[in-house]
C-alpha cells in the first residue's frame, strides 16, 4: 500500500504536471519559454550584480573578506525574513483557507497526515524561488573564492535547512494564531502581517541608510558600519549557523562547516517534530474554528443618513454600481491588505530617500545631477506604478472570478465593463503617481522644465499602463483561481510587466535626447535651434502616440477575448 | 416569448447543441429536461447571452440576442445552475448592485429589495456578507436578484438545487404566479417531479438535439408510453434515442 502522504500529495503533483504538459493548451510552449527566459534574465542579472560587488570588495584592502562575509550574513537574513513571511501567508492559506480542505478532512485520513502534506506543499511553494535565486549568489562567492564542489553542496544543503526552519517556525506561529484568534477571524492574521511587514521594511531600510552609499566621504564609515553589525551574528540564530556553513566551506574549514550544518539540520528536524506534535494537538481544532461564518472585520461608519457612495452620484447608475461593488469588494478582502500596507511603506521610503540624498557632497555638478535624477525618477516612478498595476489592476478582471456570469448576463457591454474598471483604477493611480513625481521633484529641487516634463509624461504613461493591465488581464483572465490576485504571476502578468517595461523604456529613450538638448540650452542660456525644436516636437508626439496606442489596443484585444469567453 | 431557431453550439471537440428549434409562448412555463451533458446548460447560457451560438438565433420577445444583446438581456432574469456571487457584498448591496445595472428606478430599489428579501426569508441576513450565506441562501438570493428588475422572461437553470422544502414550495408558487402575470419562464431541471408539476410544456434534449416536446400527454404519445409519468416517458425517450 502506498503511504498516505504520497497519496495526499498526488493531486498537487498531477495538477502541476497537467499545467506544464506541452500541447495541452494552445501556446503552452511559448508560455513556458517566456517564463524560463524571464527567470534566466533575472538569475543572470543577480549573478552579475553579486559577482561585481564581491569583486569590488576584494579590491578594498584589508576589508575585502570582512565585507564579503558581512554581505553574506545580510543576504542569509534577508532570505530568512522573506521565507518567514511567505511561509506564514502560504501556510495560512494551505492549512486553513483552501477550498479542498473540506474534502480532505472528510476523508478517513488522520489530521496529522493532512497537516504534513499541506505543510510540505506550503514549504515548497514558499521556498523554491528563494533557493533558485540563492544559486547566483553562492556561484559568485564560489567563483571569487575559487571554491570546490563541497562548498556548493554545503551551501545548497544550508539553504534547504534554512527553508525548513522558516517553514516550521511559520506553521507553528500560524497554528497558535488559529487557536488564539476568535473563530471566523483567522483572516485578520493577514492584516497583522501586513502592518508588521510594512513597519519592518521601513525600519530595516532606515537602519541600513542606503543613501550613504552615494556619499564618497562616508565610505569609510559604511565599511565600519557593515563591520559593526555584530548583532547579525548572534550564536543562537539559525541564520548565523547557515552563514557559518557557507563561510567556513568557503575558507575550506570543513570541520566547522559540517558542525554548523549538523546544528541547522538537528534544529530543523526538532522543529518539524514540534510542529507535528502541535498539529496533533491543535491543527484540527484550529481548522474547525476557521470554518465558522466569516465575520466582517469592520463595519462602515455612517454619518446619519449620509453614505460615502453618494460621492459617486455623478456616475451613471451602472457605472456607480460597478464602482461601489469594486471598492467594497477590494477593501473587504483582507488578503489585499498586507500588500496595500507594503506599498504605502515603499512610497514613504521612496520619498524619504529623495529627501536625504546627499547630492551636495557629490563631485558631479549639482544642477546636472538633480535633473538627471529627476529624469530617471520618472522612469522609476513608472516602474513602481507598473508593479502596483501588476498586483492590483491586472487581476481586476480575474477578481470577478466565477461570478463573471453576472457581467455576461447583465445588460452592460464587455467594453463598458472594461472601461469602468479602467477608470476605477486610473484615477487613484494617477493621483498616487503624480504625487510621487511632484513631491520627489520638489525634494530634488529640479528645473521647471523637468518638473513639467515629468508631470506630463506620467500623465500619459499612467492611462497606458492601467489600460495594458486591464486589457491583458481581460485577455488572460483566470476566473477559476482560488486566489485571483496570483494572476499577477501568471503568463499574462509577466507579459504585462514586459510590455509595460518596454513602453516605459521606449518613452524615456524617445524623450532623453530632446530633453538633454533643451535642458543644456536652458542651463547655458542658449536658444534651441530649429532642428532641435522639430526633433523635440516629433519625439514628444511619437511618445504621446505610443501611449495612446497602449491605451486602446490592449483594451480592444481584452474586449475581443472576453466577449468570446 | 422565446424563440430558438436552428441553434447550434460546437465547442470544437463536442457538438453541445445541434440545430435546436423551439418556441415558448408569452406566460408559458417551459421545462427543459435531459441527461447530464445533454446540452441544457449550454442552451440556457446561449439564451442568457453568456455564450455565443456557433450558428442559429436566440430571439427574446422579438429581440435578436446577437443583434441587440443589451436590450435582450435587460428583459431577462437569469439564474445560473451554481450560485456564484460577489462574496464580499452583503445581500442588500448585491440586490442594489443588480438593480443599478438593470437601471431600475432609484426610488423603488430599496422597497423592492426589502420585499424580495422578505419573500425569500433573507431579511435577517440582508446586511451580512454573502460569504457567510449557506448554499441554499445564495440560491434564494440569486433568484431574488433575477426578479429585481421585473423581467419579462425568466431563464432558470436548476432552480431548486440546495433549497429547503419550504423554499421549493415558495419558488414553485412564485413561478406559477409570474406565469399568470405573463412572464415567460424557461426552466432546466433534473427534478422530474418539479417539471411535471410546474411546466405547461416540457422539452427533452439528448446529445444536443430535441427528442420531443409538449405536454405530458403529448410526450406520452411521442414515447408510446400510454399514460405513464414523466420519469417513465423520459427514460423511454432517452433509451430509444
Amino acid at each position: 500500500m502506498q503511504s498516505l502522504l504520497s497519496v495526499l500529495l498526488r493531486p498537487r503533483l498531477l495538477s502541476t504536471l497537467q499545467g506544464i504538459k506541452p500541447g495541452k493548451k494552445k501556446g503552452n510552449r511559448w508560455r513556458i519559454f517566456i517564463f524560463i527566459f524571464i527567470g534566466a534574465v533575472f538569475w543572470l542579472g543577480a549573478f552579475i550584480i553579486f559577482f561585481r560587488i564581491l569583486n569590488y570588495f576584494q579590491s578594498v584592502e584589508g576589508f575585502g573578506d570582512i565585507l564579503a562575509l558581512r554581505l553574506l550574513s545580510m543576504i542569509v537574513i534577508t532570505f530568512f525574513t522573506l521565507l518567514l513571511f511567505s511561509n506564514i501567508i502560504n501556510s495560512l492559506s494551505h492549512l486553513y483557507l483552501s477550498r479542498d480542505l473540506s474534502l480532505l478532512h472528510s476523508l478517513p485520513v488522520p489530521a496529522k497526515d493532512i497537516f504534513i502534506s499541506r505543510w510540505l506543499v506550503s514549504a515548497f511553494d514558499s521556498s523554491w524561488m528563494v533557493i533558485l535565486f540563492s544559486f547566483p549568489v553562492f556561484l559568485s562567492y564560489g567563483m571569487i573564492y575559487q571554491a570546490g564542489a563541497g562548498f556548493y553542496f554545503l551551501s545548497f544543503a544550508g539553504m534547504v535547512f534554512l527553508c525548513l526552519i522558516a517553514a516550521a517556525i511559520s506553521s507553528i506561529l500560524v497554528m497558535l494564531g488559529a487557536v488564539i484568534l476568535p473563530a471566523g477571524k483567522i483572516r485578520s492574521l493577514f492584516i497583522v502581517l501586513g502592518v508588521a511587514l510594512a513597519i519592518l521594511l521601513v525600519l530595516v531600510l532606515r537602519i541600513i541608510r542606503p543613501e550613504q552609499l552615494v556619499n564618497p566621504q562616508t565610505f569609510a564609515s559604511v565599511v565600519i558600519y557593515l563591520n559593526s553589525l555584530q548583532a547579525l551574528d548572534a550564536a543562537y540564530l539559525p541564520t548565523t549557523w547557515i552563514s557559518d556553513v557557507v563561510s567556513a566551506a568557503l575558507k575550506g574549514d570543513w570541520k566547522f562547516s559540517l558542525f554548523s550544518i549538523a546544528l541547522s539540520a538537528s534544529f530543523a528536524f526538532s522543529l518539524i517534530f514540534i510542529n507535528e506534535s502541535i498539529a496533533k494537538a491543535s491543527y484540527f481544532r484550529g481548522f474547525s474554528r476557521a470554518q465558522t461564518t466569516a465575520k466582517r472585520l469592520f463595519y462602515p461608519v455612517t454619518l446619519g443618513n449620509y453614505n460615502w457612495d453618494a460621492l459617486l452620484n455623478f456616475l451613471s447608475p451602472a457605472a456607480k454600481a460597478f464602482a461601489v461593488k469594486e471598492i467594497k469588494t477590494f477593501f473587504r478582502d483582507s488578503t489585499q491588505w498586507p500588500q496595500l500596507f507594503l506599498i504605502c511603506a515603499l512610497i514613504v521610503i521612496y520619498l524619504y530617500n529623495f529627501s536625504v540624498l546627499p547630492l551636495e557632497k557629490s563631485p558631479v555638478n549639482i544642477i546636472y545631477l538633480q535633473n538627471v535624477f529627476s529624469f530617471l525618477n520618472m522612469g522609476l516612478a513608472a516602474f513602481v506604478l507598473s508593479a502596483i498595476a501588476a498586483r492590483f489592476v491586472f487581476p481586476a478582471v480575474s477578481m470577478e472570478s466565477e461570478a463573471f456570469w453576472i457581467i455576461q448576463a447583465a445588460p452592460v457591454s464587455i467594453k463598458t465593463f472594461l472601461w469602468i474598471k479602467f477608470f476605477l483604477y486610473y484615477i487613484p493611480l494617477l493621483i498616487v503617481s503624480e504625487i510621487l513625481i511632484i513631491v520627489s521633484n520638489l525634494l530634488l529641487g529640479v528645473a521647471p522644465f523637468i518638473m513639467a516634463l515629468s508631470i506630463i509624461t506620467i500623465f500619459c504613461l499612467v492611462p497606458a499602463i492601467v489600460a495594458m493591465a486591464i486589457g491583458l488581464g481581460a485577455r488572460y483572465p483566470d476566473f477559476k483561481s482560488e486566489n485571483p490576485a496570483m494572476a499577477a504571476t501568471s503568463f499574462g502578468g509577466l507579459l504585462f510587466m514586459l510590455c509595460s517595461f518596454a513602453l516605459i523604456a521606449a518613452v524615456i529613450i524617445i524623450e532623453a535626447g530632446p530633453v538633454y538638448y533643451t535642458f543644456m540650452a536652458d542651463v547655458h542660456g542658449r536658444n534651441l535651434s530649429l532642428m532641435h525644436v522639430v526633433r523635440l516636437i516629433a519625439s514628444f508626439s511619437f511618445a504621446f502616440l505610443l501611449c495612446i496606442f497602449a491605451v486602446f489596443y490592449p483594451m480592444h484585444i481584452g474586449e475581443k477575448h472576453l466577449s468570446k469567453t | 416569448m422565446i424563440e430558438l431557431i436552428n441553434l447550434t453550439k460546437d465547442y470544437g471537440t463536442v457538438l453541445a447543441v445541434n440545430n435546436l428549434n423551439l418556441r415558448v409562448a408569452t406566460g408559458e412555463i417551459y421545462g427543459f429536461i435531459g441527461p447530464n451533458g445533454a446540452g441544457k446548460t449550454t442552451t440556457i447560457r446561449m439564451m442568457g447571452g453568456i455564450i455565443e451560438p456557433t450558428s442559429g438565433k436566440v430571439i427574446i420577445s422579438g429581440i435578436d440576442m446577437k443583434e441587440d444583446p443589451l436590450r435582450a438581456k435587460k428583459i431577462i432574469g437569469f439564474v445560473p445552475d451554481r450560485p456564484f456571487l460577489y462574496e464580499k457584498l452583503t445581500g442588500m448591496e448585491f440586490l442594489k448592485f443588480i438593480a443599478d445595472i438593470y437601471e431600475v428606478e432609484t426610488n423603488i430599489i430599496t422597497p423592492r429589495a426589502q420585499e424580495l428579501l422578505e419573500k425569500f426569508a433573507l431579511t435577517d441576513w440582508a446586511h451580512e456578507i454573502i460569504e457567510a450565506y449557506s448554499h441554499g441562501m445564495k440560491q434564494r438570493l440569486i433568484i431574488a436578484a433575477a426578479l429585481m428588475h421585473d423581467p419579462r422572461v425568466l431563464v432558470i437553470d436548476e432552480p431548486m438545487v440546495g433549497l429547503d422544502p419550504a423554499a421549493v414550495r415558495m419558488v414553485k408558487d412564485m413561478l406559477k404566479n409570474l406565469s399568470r402575470q405573463n412572464v415567460t419562464i424557461f426552466v432546466s431541471t433534473h427534478t422530474l417531479s418539479i417539471a411535471e408539476d410546474l411546466c405547461d410544456r416540457i422539452g427533452v434534449i439528448h446529445k444536443g438535439a430535441l427528442l420531443a416536446q409538449g405536454s405530458i400527454a403529448e410526450l406520452n404519445l411521442a414515447a408510446r408510453t400510454g399514460n405513464a409519468g414523466l420519469e417513465e416517458v423520459f427514460l423511454t425517450l432517452i433509451r430509444e434515442a
